[in-house]
């Protein structure tokens, strides 16, 4: 293994003391709590809270959407595990300014537990909580099953839409509804070429040997689809845009916003040669690329490999991806 | 029962329920991650102070909305948690009551066993203070003339039977076939909260039952 960390057990709260010591101005821990990150402003009086979080090691994942025009706060647990359920709480409380608090994460067994239970304890001091999963991972489960899926890079739309509703002064139920809005009309579908190393074993935490893909994998490395020889950039391109393209019903007169994520280790002209085959095919199709989004949105440390999303974008939706949005890690101008 | 009677019964049995921290604690500490003793505790304790606050013309459902607050907000574990939530759910089925029943009880019990079932994903059978619960819940319905005893004999009853299980949820669940054998502390614990609130009741101390010795 190499990595440039200290104490493997440290390395958690010693990347967010550099997120703190970097961008002051943007985010601040309210309380004694580290892994509570919120905006410098929270809370924000009036208007919607929007609490995210999971584990760590996903950068910008989840952390780095929190900032004006995006999410309020986050609850950070260690590498690939959940953040507690007292933090997902002190999160809510800390960006409640009176008019509710968005959950809204990754549909993951032990944030969903945390969270909900978070949200009881919320109740209790009289804020009201919404829930809104991104399930996005068109591999992980079937149409059928869509409730099921896991959310991935593609979260990060609903991050932009839902912060720039309630920057806007929408409800709670308006925000909710345009997360949930979001997450329906988005697909991702992604590509692993090596593994993740966990800092604090110094394993992989999977086998990939060399040659060789896994299309579909998740970003802790949960099995995909398709495992088997490396293909051509164009070919991996097709594969996942068909599959992506298939589980919206994307067609002809359509407008889309596409997102090319690097899960970590894979570098930017690769993807820009993704986004080149994606553009390619998309136009053929007669389906307008109206936003694009190319670079590192949802990581998994050091994973070799890509996603792509798409978002069936609507006027609605494509006022909120434009609105402005400030965070240490996203930024979009007026 | 009104909220006053109701304040100061869940006084005394919350002063009692510190009596099996120990016991508690032991029990969790080879199956689960030894701090239950400590989340009943600190949580019964809580519960004490918060009682002070709520008013005597207030509604049973705003005694136990405090009561879960209080035991949330005095641990950080989730069980203190799944607890909390069952309380705020039994909270809710008791809104626009202003006099409690042995009915209203176990309509309180059943929507608390519904939400840390719902929310933990847990089954009766899986090993966890579902399996006390609920059959106390159904004793209660089934035995209005003496409640409480039907209930504590049926949750004892059950939590013999929980050695028999293997642990399907929680930390317990990591030590898989080795957790049979082995005592359910959460299932524990909601016995001696009813054993607690019949020597309340009593005004004596009454048996124990389902003493776990290894």
């Amino acid at each position: 293994m190499k990595k440039i960390i200290n104490q493997p057990d440290r390395f958690v709260d010693e990347m967010i003391e550099g997120i703190l010591l970097a961008h002051p101005d943007q985010v601040k821990t309210p309380g004694d709590d580290p892994r509570i990150l919120v905006r410098a402003d929270a809370p924000v009086k009036g208007k919607v809270g929007i609490v995210t979080g999971g584990g760590s090691g996903h950068l910008p994942l989840f952390k780095g959407y929190v900032g004006k025009g995006l999410c309020s706060g986050v609850a950070i647990g260690n590498v690939f595990s959940s953040p507690s359920v007292q933090q997902c709480f002190e999160a809510a409380q800390a960006v409640d300014g009176g008019a509710g608090v968005l959950f809204l994460y990754g549909n993951y067994g032990g944030d969903v537990f945390n969270f909900d239970l978070a949200a009881d304890m919320a109740e209790l001091e009289g804020i009201e909580i919404r829930t809104v999963l991104g399930r996005d991972d068109v591999a992980s489960q079937g149409k059928d099953r869509k409730l099921d899926r896991r959310g991935v890079a593609g979260i990060f739309f609903a991050y932009k839409a839902a912060g720039a509703a309630a920057e806007r002064g929408d409800s709670l139920d308006e925000v909710a509804a345009i997360a949930e809005k979001v997450i329906d009309r988005t697909a991702t579908m992604g590509v692993g070429l090596s593994p993740t190393i966990l800092p604090t074993t110094g394993a992989p935490s999977f086998e990939l040997p060399d040659g060789e893909m896994e299309i579909g994998i998740g970003i802790h490395g949960e099995p995909g689809i398709h495992r088997g020889e490396l293909v051509c950039a164009d070919d991996i391109a097709d594969t996942i845009l068909d599959a992506i393209v298939a589980d919206l019903d994307v067609t002809s007169g359509d407008r889309v916003a596409v997102l090319v994520n690097g899960l970590g280790a894979t570098p930017l002209e690769e993807l820009y040669v993704l986004y080149r085959r994606v553009h390619q095919r998309l136009s053929e199709q007669g389906v307008s690329i109206d936003r694009k989004y190319i670079g590192e949105y949802a990581t998994s440390l050091e994973m070799a490999g890509a996603s792509i999303s798409l978002l069936a974008l609507d006027d609605e939706i494509v006022e909120l991806l434009d609105a402005p949005a400030q965070s240490p890690f996203f930024e979009e101008h007026e | 029962m009104k909220t006053q009677e109701l304040k100061n019964q869940v006084r005394q049995s919350m002063a009692l329920l510190i009596g099996a921290a120990d016991e508690l604690r032991d029990l969790d500490q080879v199956l689960g991650d030894g701090d239950l003793g400590i989340t009943i505790s600190a949580g019964a304790k809580a519960v004490i102070e918060a009682l002070d606050d709520v008013a005597d013309d207030s509604a049973p459902s705003d005694l136990t909305r405090a009561c879960a607050k209080a035991f949330a907000n005095a641990n950080p574990s989730t069980m203190a948690a799944l607890v909390a939530g069952g309380l705020l759910q039994g909270s809710k089925a008791w809104s626009g009551k202003d006099e409690i029943t042995v009915a209203d009880a176990e309509l309180f019990i059943r929507s608390a066993a519904d939400s840390i079932s719902h929310r933990g994903k847990s089954q009766v059978g899986d090993k966890t203070i579902l399996d006390a619960i609920v059959p106390a819940a159904d004793a209660l319905a089934a035995s209005p003339q003496s409640p409480i005893d039907a209930a504590i004999e049926a949750a004892a009853d059950a939590v013999i039977r929980t050695r028999d299980l293997q642990s399907k949820r929680g930390r317990a669940s990591w030590l898989q076939d080795r957790s049979i054998g082995l005592q359910d502390p959460g299932a524990t614990a909601f016995l001696r909260m009813l054993e607690a609130w019949r020597d309340a009741e009593n005004g004596d101390t009454g048996p124990k039952a389902a003493v776990y010795d290894g």
